[in-house]
């Protein structure tokens, strides 16, 4: 990866650019399109993103196994947020920190989908059990969902194959982190409770989800999701 | 946690070029040099010539001893920001303190993994950074963000056990970054998918801070 990827040449069908689309509305984002689009080159995190993207074939089913994990954790975080913005019961610095961070999650979503390919699983069906209507029930469970993430992406990086793929989570890792800070310094939470994230195991993280049931129904047949169904 | 890092990781070579040489060439000159040196990077007397950026060499035990030295590197320089930060006030004051604390538990984390391997500490300058709390800030923002990138770069070039470790640090680097930011009213999390960077582009960016003075 001595020279730079032109977009072109790994985002045949546009589905970054459509990422890149997505998120647009959060401003900094939308320069970062802006600078790849421009340049008509990506570098650093956004060529990991590209050298993921196009070659599904080059990883190993361990790792197609933790890529879906984490597009299921993915898929639940960006229904919760798109859905918590659209009940409208959030305000302030709390529906801004939605709104970013659900163009993030789903950006998540569209990349992992991209990275699988076929192999991608379905959108399960979710019930949020009334945290999205109810802005202090979003907070503390942004709260979890976000903190959940962290110890996911911690707990599975060391068990990647591919160096693509472990970059890529990488970069996706740091950004739930971020997340979870900025969700924790608006609940007056400590933004970084310890000098050492601890990470969780997938059986951990499966039985935390579990926990909160806001898994109702298995994946469709394809990941292909219709209009979202708001649950409350 | 953690802790249980063992650098068993036992790079035969370094320790014995490092027996050879003594110390005729104090630790802050080597480090100074490796962040000073210009196309060929020394960082812990290996050589890492012309690194392009995002490329991965096989992890090995060796690599980890120069990465977990870089990353010690790195720490020093947070960790003494923020204990030599003064005047500072308010909620800004409590994240220097907190972050502090952390960043001094990583580098005794770091010195422990690497034992007689651990670079030394260079010396410090940061000027009206540590003294004026705007710019305290804004220094702040640019380090933590440094830090993630740093780290994620880092990620593909170590062994499994290291990479443990590095993810249980990198993640509290991105709550830092995301803190500071909140606090100066930046998006906490600007992008969906954070740069990684190279050593080489990290060390270039430290090395234009100027923080480093031997």
């Amino acid at each position: 990866m001595s020279e730079p990827i032109t977009l072109d040449q790994v985002d045949s069908d546009g589905a970054i650019r459509e990422t890149m689309d997505a998120v647009a509305d959060d401003s900094r984002a939308g320069f970062l399109k802006k600078s790849m689009l421009a340049t008509g080159g990506i570098v650093g995190g956004a060529a990991i993103l590209g050298a993921m993207a196009s070659p599904a074939h080059a990883q190993t089913a361990n790792d197609v196994s933790i890529l879906n994990f984490a597009l299921t954790l993915e898929y639940l975080e960006a229904e919760f947020y798109t859905e918590a913005v659209n009940m409208g019961a959030l305000r302030g610095e709390v529906l801004a920190f939605a709104r970013v961070v659900g163009a993030h999650e789903r950006a998540h979503v569209s990349f992992l989908r991209k990275a699988l390919g076929s192999a991608a699983v379905g959108k399960p069906s979710f019930n949020f059990q009334g945290t999205t209507e109810n802005q202090a029930k979003f907070k503390a469970t942004a709260q979890v969902l976000e903190d959940t993430g962290v110890m996911a992406y911690a707990g599975q990086a060391p068990l990647i194959d591919t160096d693509a793929v472990l970059a890529a989570a990488l970069s996706v890792h740091s950004v739930e982190a971020r997340h979870a800070a900025w969700i924790r310094h608006i609940n007056g939470a400590p933004p970084a409770p310890t000098a050492f994230d601890k990470p969780k195991t997938k059986d951990q993280i499966l039985a935390a989800v579990a926990g909160t049931q806001f898994i109702t129904g298995a994946p469709a047949m394809t990941a292909a999701g219709g209009s979202p169904s708001f649950t409350g | 946690m953690p802790n249980h890092l063992t650098l068993e990781i036992v790079d035969e070579d370094l320790a014995m070029r490092e027996a050879r040489e003594g110390t005729s060439e104090s630790r802050a000159n080597f480090l100074k040099k490796a962040v000073f040196a210009g196309g060929t990077l020394t960082l812990g007397g290996i050589a890492i010539g012309g690194l392009p950026a995002l490329s991965f060499a096989q992890p090995s035990p060796s690599q980890d001893v120069q990465v977990l030295n870089f990353a010690l590197t790195l720490e020093y320089l947070e960790a003494a920001f923020y204990t030599q930060a003064r005047n500072l006030t308010g909620e800004t004051r409590e994240f220097a303190r907190v972050v502090g604390a952390h960043e001094r538990q990583h580098v005794a984390f770091l010195k422990k993994a690497l034992g007689a391997k651990a670079v030394k500490s260079p010396t410090f300058d940061f000027g009206n950074t540590v003294t004026n709390q705007a710019r305290f800030q804004a220094t702040a923002v640019v380090l933590e963000d440094t830090g993630v990138a740093a780290y994620n770069g880092q990620g593909p070039r170590v062994t499994k056990p290291v990479l443990a470790a590095a993810g249980s640090i990198v993640s509290v680097e991105a709550r830092h970054a995301a803190w500071i930011r909140d606090i100066v009213n930046q998006n906490p999390a600007p992008k969906a998918f954070d740069q990684a960077q190279s050593m080489s582009q990290i060390l270039a960016a430290v090395r234009a801070t100027g923080f480093i003075q031997g």
